[in-house]
């Protein structure tokens, strides 16, 4: 290689590795600034109430849809190989215990992440540019407090629900396949399937929900609060939401999983 | 009421305030003139701290600024309004919620009767009772000015800092706003500190001109002076003679 194109190669790659280490230790004070406000007055309730509303209504129809093409998808898929396998009864099964211990809650943070994550990076953004937090910041209301801290609890609090709502409709798709291809009876399906799930099949899936929420409204908050450079920096902050919020997902889920089955098995 | 000493703000290598001191008197209005970018805005900023100078200190109501703690700055933050050049309205809330939402979280005695008073007084100040219910995406950028002053005035702050009120803004409702600027030193006897490139709202709200050039303040005393000055920055920025000088050259007259 050449010694000018690798000079090149190298600051871009000492360039890349400074914004990724700005970016974790920002996020870390970021976060660890939410849990120091998130116990102090005032609590801004209203305010929390109004974005649960909005990101569930908001994500709803997606995650509808999602949310019964995944059971839907997932029996038609399994069925021949179960069939070939002699197994088909097992179908009802497969398809709740993948629903809950996993598709459902990584599906439905990743839908959210999407959705959400940069609506809130494009609203503070474009509140940032315009002097909309500084105005708040003057007028002695701390606007970490209002804009951000809300907006995460919003997240860590509806993310649960809309995963137990995706996870019902994605019971159902299955039932609708399952059915279609072998005719099965819902009570016997809805049978099948309450009898292979336990209590460590739900809760360890749900718990990390809340996680998963904490991260999508941190991620979209760190972005669009900390965005510069005018209408660029909006759309910056917007996408690099999506993109961060679903990678950490991601991260956490492996390291969840992990632990998950260290924990419960 | 402020007293500003030695400040000085960098943004990477820019200089943008030089060591400038400024003192402003309880009850007076002090106009900062300059050209686009010499840092008056930077200045109103610091004064509030949302921008943390270099060196320097910044004194208001007898508080050092940079060394209070966090809840005394906010109860003088409380007493002090700031106009953005931008307006800055919520724009998630209507104009309403725009003028309460410092009243409801500041002056939490105040009955809701009280504050929806407060609110329509602060609307008539600026003409525009008829714009309560709207939302700021629905309000020209003259009527955003205008409810922007609304809310910096509505919690009646003994010191108040604007960037640029009028620019935008046509002659009639120029002379409106600076009489009411005016009319609050008279009768309330708040200190303002005004950002501006507007000669017409100078006239009439200024009882000091202080004018910033490459970060510093290369004036500082009564507006009368400048318009007759024969420094050729200060002729430049406040007379007409140039520009009529230049239209002949270009025109070949």
């Amino acid at each position: 290689m050449e010694p000018e194109i690798e000079k090149k190669n190298t600051a871009v790659l000492s360039k890349g590795l400074t914004e990724f280490f700005a970016t974790v230790s920002g996020l870390t004070f970021f976060s660890l600034s939410f849990f120091k406000e998130v116990f102090l007055p005032p609590y801004e309730i209203a305010e929390i109430k109004k974005h649960i509303e909005d990101l569930g209504i908001k994500t709803l129809p997606i995650v509808t849809v999602t949310g019964f093409i995944i059971g839907l998808v997932l029996a038609m898929q399994s069925e021949p190989v179960m069939v070939r396998f002699g197994a088909e009864s097992f179908l009802p099964s497969m398809v709740s215990l993948s629903v809950v211990r996993e598709l459902g809650p990584v599906l439905t943070a990743l839908i959210f992440a999407g959705r959400v994550s940069s609506g809130i990076g494009a609203e503070l953004s474009s509140m940032r540019v315009t002097e909309q937090i500084d105005a708040m910041e003057v007028s002695a209301v701390n606007p970490f407090r209002y804009l951000v801290v809300t907006r995460i609890l919003a997240c860590i609090f509806i993310l649960p629900i809309l995963t137990l709502y995706v996870n019902f409709l994605a019971i159902i798709g299955g039932f609708i396949a399952i059915y279609l291809s072998q005719g099965m009876h819902f009570k016997l399906y809805i049978t099948a399937v309450f009898k292979s799930l336990e209590f460590a099949d739900v809760i360890p899936g749900l718990a990390k929900t809340l996680i998963f929420g904490f991260i999508v409204g941190a991620v979209g908050s760190y972005k669009g609060y900390n965005a510069t450079n005018g209408t660029v920096g909006v759309g910056r902050a917007s996408t690099s939401a999506v993109v961060m919020a679903s990678l950490l997902i991601l991260l956490t889920d492996m390291v969840l999983v992990r632990l998950t089955v260290m924990l419960w098995s | 009421m402020v007293e500003v000493k030695n400040l000085t703000k960098l943004f990477g290598d820019n200089l943008v305030l030089d060591d400038i001191s400024l003192d402003v008197k309880v009850g007076e209005n002090a106009v900062v003139f300059g050209r686009s970018g010499t840092g008056k805005s930077v200045l109103l900023k610091c004064i509030v701290k949302l921008l943390i100078p270099e060196a320097g200190e910044i004194i208001v109501d007898g508080k050092n600024v940079y060394k209070i703690k966090e809840k005394e700055l906010n109860e003088l933050r409380k007493s002090i309004g700031f106009l953005f050049q931008g307006s800055a309205l919520y724009d998630s809330m209507s104009v309403r919620e725009n003028l309460e939402f410092p009243l409801i979280r500041n002056k939490k005695s105040m009955s809701p009767e009280e504050r929806e008073e407060r609110v329509i007084k602060a609307l008539k100040d600026v003409s525009l009772e008829d714009a309560i219910d709207k939302m700021p995406d629905e309000l020209s950028g003259g009527m955003k000015k205008r409810i922007g002053l609304a809310r910096t005035i509505i919690s009646e702050p003994k010191l108040i800092l604007y960037d640029e009120p009028t620019t935008g803004l046509d002659p009639i409702t120029v002379k409106e706003i600076s009489s009411l600027i005016k009319e609050l030193q008279k009768d309330l006897n708040v200190t303002s500190i005004i950002v501006t490139h507007d000669l017409l709202c100078a006239q009439i709200i200024s009882d000091r001109a202080v004018v910033l050039k490459d970060g510093k303040i290369i004036y500082d005393g009564g507006l009368d002076y400048l318009t007759k000055s024969d420094d050729v920055f200060l002729k430049d920025f406040f007379t007409n003679e140039n520009i009529y000088a230049n239209n002949r050259s270009i025109n070949g007259k």
